[in-house]
């Protein structure tokens, strides 16, 4: 309805038929931004005997941005983002490396379908995914020869449950949230 | 950027799985060199230099919010606090001046008898900044490292007893591995007998074990176990746990012993690294280290002898 009355009001102009609101491009910063932000919530001191639950933020808006900025996050930015939560972590060089960059190559795949879904949809269709790089990362380590704690799969979950308030709140920083208002009103 | 979407007639850039094809075999090859040849230590340690400040930045306002709290004790209580300490620390100062004289006492025996002084210790207070989300070992990261000349394999303790071994040292920061880690085994001996064994992690934050544990061994529970130093990494007599449970062979033949560690093991922030002290060495290590090979060859006291050389191998590690 909001939508429509704005069209009304600016009905002077009728030459080019009046769509929804655009959200604004990604800016560089606001990406770049919201990734460190999420390696610094990962980096917080949380408590020893709740770490495998802690979720995985960088990944959290490695997707978003894989969705909606994917010519700036892209099999590269996975990469030295995975080394860094490596280095971070003290785990092997690569591992979550790869699951990061199989993630967004996923992602790239996939990213036409989620656009069109809203954030409960997309966290739905992404869980499979959260889940599925966390035992990727565990099997990997496996493969090498190190013993994982498997209750670190239970992080996948928790990633995928921040995926709705995440989205919601990355939408509304990029204007988003007010594009999909004015075309659903 | 971002308007470069005009679909070219010949396609030039790699394809996507190309290129994830390519991503994906440059991790596992880092994850070779890393796993088997241990050649990344140097890319590491510079990438947790770059990474140190920020989760420095991050842990303060915690640290604040401590400080703050602290700030708002009631006077009584603090006063009652200091009234203990003060109690508590003449008591420590007497039983100090008792293990100076020990200390002076066994120094002067084991010169006497031709073995080796034991390296004295120096203690470097640390605080954790992280607690690494790493699923496959127990491990908190700490604010020493190499600058403040931590060395990779030094134990860490607390006021209670073993904690740790630093396990990577990076510029400003250092890996510690807690004794609950499953790749952890801290080599000790059960007070009650001398009997050695090694108690392992088991990745939980309350429990470790004594997986091969002899079917007739003399463990009871309730037995404290303590660092035996036999490695010559830990010094000995560190308190590492007590004996909760022993568990007699099921499908193996071997038993298994339950233990709780002594130590707060992932419970509170600060903690000690005993690092090797240079100074006594500078007096007293030409003397052992020509007294070590004489005691072997004279076949005195083989044990100790065979304890000195492990020592050294240890130390050489």
């Amino acid at each position: 309805m909001n939508g429509g009355t704005q069209n009304g009001a600016r009905g002077s102009k009728p030459l080019i038929p009046q769509g929804q609101v655009l959200a604004r491009p990604a800016s560089r910063g606001l990406v770049y931004g919201s990734l460190l932000g999420g390696f610094l919530l990962t980096a917080l001191p949380w408590p020893q005997t709740a770490l495998w639950l802690v979720p995985d933020f960088v990944l959290v808006a490695l997707v978003y941005w894989n969705i909606h900025a994917p010519r700036m996050a892209n099999l590269g930015l996975a990469f030295v983002l995975g080394l860094a939560v490596d280095a971070a972590h003290g785990v092997l060089f690569g591992l979550h490396a790869l699951a990061y960059c199989s993630a967004t190559f996923v992602v790239l795949m996939l990213r036409r379908r989620l656009e069109n879904f809203g954030p409960s949809g997309q966290a739905l269709q992404l869980a499979w995914l959260f889940l599925a790089q966390e035992a990727l990362v565990l099997i990997l380590g496996l493969a090498f020869g190190r013993e994982p704690d498997w209750r670190y799969l239970a992080a996948g979950a928790v990633t995928a449950m921040l995926w709705w308030p995440a989205s919601a709140l990355l939408d509304r920083l990029t204007g988003r949230a007010a594009a999909a208002d004015a075309e659903g009103g | 950027m971002s308007q470069a979407s005009h679909a070219p007639m010949f396609v030039r850039e790699m394809g996507a799985s190309a290129r994830f094809a390519l991503y994906a075999l440059a991790c596992l090859v880092l994850a070779v060199l890393d796993a088997r040849y241990d050649a990344l230590s140097l890319v590491r340690s510079g990438l947790n230099a770059v990474i140190h400040p920020a989760q420095q930045g991050v842990a303060w306002p915690f640290e604040f919010l401590n400080e703050a709290a602290g700030f708002f004790v009631v006077h009584g209580e603090l006063k009652q606090d200091n009234a203990r300490l003060v109690q508590e620390r003449g008591l420590l100062q007497a039983r100090l001046q008792d293990y100076e004289a020990l200390k002076a006492e066994n120094e002067r025996l084991r010169t006497l008898s031709g073995l080796p002084v034991p390296a004295g210790t120096r203690r470097l207070p640390a605080e954790i900044v992280q607690t690494a989300a790493n699923p496959f070992s127990r491990r908190v990261i700490v604010n020493r490292g190499s600058m403040h000349g931590v060395v990779a394999g030094r134990p860490v303790v607390d006021e209670n007893g073993l904690v740790g071994q630093v396990i990577r040292v990076h510029p400003w920061s250092s890996e510690v591995a807690l004794i609950t880690d499953r790749g952890q085994a801290s080599p000790v001996v059960v007070t009650r007998n001398g009997l050695r064994l090694l108690v392992s992690g088991m990745g939980s934050d309350s429990l470790l074990e004594v997986r091969y544990l002899d079917m007739h061994a003399d463990v009871k529970d309730g037995d404290e176990l303590v660092t035996s130093g036999v490695d010559g990494v830990y010094p000995p007599g560190l308190p590492v746990a007590r004996v909760m449970k022993t568990e007699p062979p099921r499908l193996t033949p071997f038993a298994r012993a339950l233990c709780q560690p002594l130590s707060g093991v992932g419970r509170h922030r600060h903690m000690v690294i005993l690092l090797a002290d240079s100074t006594p060495p500078a007096g007293h290590a030409p003397a052992p280290q020509a007294a070590t090979p004489s005691a072997a060859a004279r076949g005195a006291a083989p044990a100790q002898a065979g304890a000195a050389a492990a020592g050294e191998t240890g130390r050489a590690r």
